[in-house]
């Protein structure tokens, strides 16, 4: 078995863009909020077009081999664009995309996956695409400066808590958080709370639930946990000073607001705060109005959040 | 050497006894009882290593740095998620004990951090959700809330390619025996449709190519089930005498 490299690879012009069911479909304002930040960054990502849904966290559960075989179909096609940098968005997609690459860092495991794929049509995956989340790619790709620079309207009044959830770092065994120049801190991140702050937010650095786990794996099947663990998200934010959360996660921020009624009805109204994504923050900050970030999109409603603060 | 554990012992305390004219009052019965397994059966890692998600339980150590920092453990406060007793139990075969946690095996949420923090490079969250389908398989403990989710998910996203998340809300609630689905996930369903988040029916999308894909990732997904129950009914590869089983 081998272990995340020791570094990213070649790097792409323009990287291949994995955008996975829930940005093309739940998460549409995470897409749509991110594509506004890129271009006013002048960064761009090349979608994979017929992408298949990457197993997330569930499909490992029944077979090994095809949840290995889905996000390597992915990563064939980035390959196959003549990429060797993939981006994306979600937590469970970066954890399944970098978890089939340490899998097929096997050789015999590679070739049998690989005969699976080309059985069903698809190219073959050479194992060299290295993947990465799109907080990671912004803040590198654009750097702190460039994003200073870029700010339009400080998020002043804004006390954000950071909320990176799972899996975005964990494991560094397969992310390669921690042991890949450029990546972030794997038990204590940073790079969302550099971002905001260059937005001109302020930033609360240490609450207890910045990593915790949202239960959003879970929000069907055990919905004790996943309220639980939401509630305990924007509850910890709130204690430490925060008036709203950003998220990383369109699984985190879907399984927190939809779980909003129940919090109200366990914890109270004073539980709640307006849950964004990182994307929708930014793009205001860098001149967006709360329409095209589509932040009313959100069921906890930072729109209405902004707009008392002065934002349009 | 003092009794480490009174709750095992019944002392019989003798205030006045006599036994062929010699005074033998006092404490009795003080000894332990044998607490020597003999049915442990190492049939289960044996089982565990076989899977390719679950061959690091080898490498455990049992230093506990998983359940330190587990949330379900400590967070959620699920006392009795103990990832270290449920590899312990595998690792040394007591499988009477282990089926006691078969309700609660399942309630991992996959937070990866054990996974993550493992010194040893034992991918916990696998083994122990490999642990849990040897319960399911070698029969006994039912399927869980989250084997069924699951499994309505990896039957979803097979169909098209990619989830069509309301047949999946819809599946899993019939799964679950619930009639009409719960409230907000019907509220959730009508917002996202009616904001055209929300892909679902015979025009959604579906990824190009994916009849080709999906007959060979469905054999797969077969093959393995059959291997996995075929493994667990064969004999087990060798035997070994019992160990003593520790509280954990």
């Amino acid at each position: 078995m081998s272990a995340a490299p020791a570094s990213r690879g070649p790097s792409d012009p323009v990287p291949a863009y994995y955008p996975g069911c829930s940005l093309d479909g739940l998460g549409k304002a995470y897409e749509v909020s991110c594509q506004i930040v890129l271009d006013r960054l002048g960064l761009s990502l090349d979608r994979i077009v017929d992408y298949n849904c990457c197993g997330a966290t569930e499909v490992k559960n029944l077979s090994h081999d095809v949840s290995v075989a889905l996000p390597a179909r992915n990563l064939a096609l980035a390959r196959s664009m003549g990429r060797h940098e993939v981006v994306a968005a979600c937590n469970g997609c970066v954890y399944s995309l970098t978890r089939a690459n340490d899998a097929v860092g096997d050789g015999a495991t590679r070739a049998r996956i690989n005969s699976h794929l080309s059985a069903g049509g698809s190219p073959t995956y050479d194992g060299e695409a290295s993947v990465q989340h799109v907080l990671e790619y912004i803040r590198n790709r654009a750097g702190l400066d460039r994003i200073r620079g870029a700010v339009r309207r400080p998020l002043r009044g804004l006390k954000v808590a950071p909320y990176y959830g799972c899996l975005y770092t964990r494991p560094k065994r397969y992310t390669g958080v921690g042991r890949v120049p450029g990546t972030d801190d794997p038990e204590h991140p940073v790079f969302l709370d550099e971002l905001l702050e260059a937005c001109g937010a302020e930033v609360i650095h240490d609450y207890p639930a910045k990593t915790i786990c949202c239960g959003g794996g879970h929000a069907l099947s055990d919905l004790d946990v996943s309220v639980a663990f939401s509630a305990s998200v924007m509850h910890e934010a709130r204690r430490a000073g925060a008036n709203v959360v950003a998220t990383i996660c369109p699984l985190g921020q879907i399984n927190i607001e939809n779980n909003l009624d129940r919090i109200r009805q366990a914890y109270g109204e004073e539980a709640i705060l307006p849950v964004s994504y990182f994307t929708q923050l930014m793009a205001v900050a860098l001149g967006a109005s709360v329409r095209q970030a589509r932040l009313k999109d959100n069921f906890s409603r930072p729109d209405l959040f902004l707009r008392e603060r002065g934002f349009s | 050497m003092p009794i480490v554990e009174p709750s095992l012992v019944t002392v019989k305390r003798e205030e006045k006894l006599e036994l062929d004219g010699i005074d033998v009052s006092g404490d009795w019965n003080t000894f332990l009882e044998p607490r020597v397994h003999t049915d442990l059966d190492l049939k289960i890692v044996d089982w565990v290593r076989s899977q390719p998600q679950g061959e690091t339980i080898s490498r455990c150590w049992q230093c506990g740095t998983c359940t330190a920092g587990c949330c379900m453990h400590t967070d959620y406060g699920l006392e009795e998620f103990n990832p270290r007793y449920f590899i312990y139990l595998a690792q040394i075969g007591y499988e009477e004990e282990l089926r006691k946690y078969a309700q609660t095996i399942w309630r991992c949420v996959s937070c990866n951090k054990c996974v993550e923090r493992c010194p040893k490079g034992v991918k916990v969250e696998e083994v122990v959700h490999t642990i849990g389908t040897y319960l399911e398989v070698s029969g006994g403990a039912p399927e869980s809330p989250a084997d069924r989710f699951d499994r309505a998910y990896t039957e979803n996203l097979l169909a098209r390619g990619v989830l069509d998340e309301a047949a999946l809300f819809r599946t899993y609630e019939r799964l679950e025996g619930r009639k009409t689905p719960a409230r907000d996930l019907l509220r959730l369903g009508f917002t996202m449709l009616l904001s055209g988040r929300l892909h679902t029916g015979p025009f959604a999308h579906r990824t190009r190519g994916w009849r080709r894909m999906r007959p060979v990732l469905t054999k797969i997904l077969e093959e393995e089930e059959r291997a996995r129950r075929a493994r667990v009914e064969a004999p087990a590869s060798r035997a070994r005498g019992g160990s003593p089983g520790r509280a954990p």
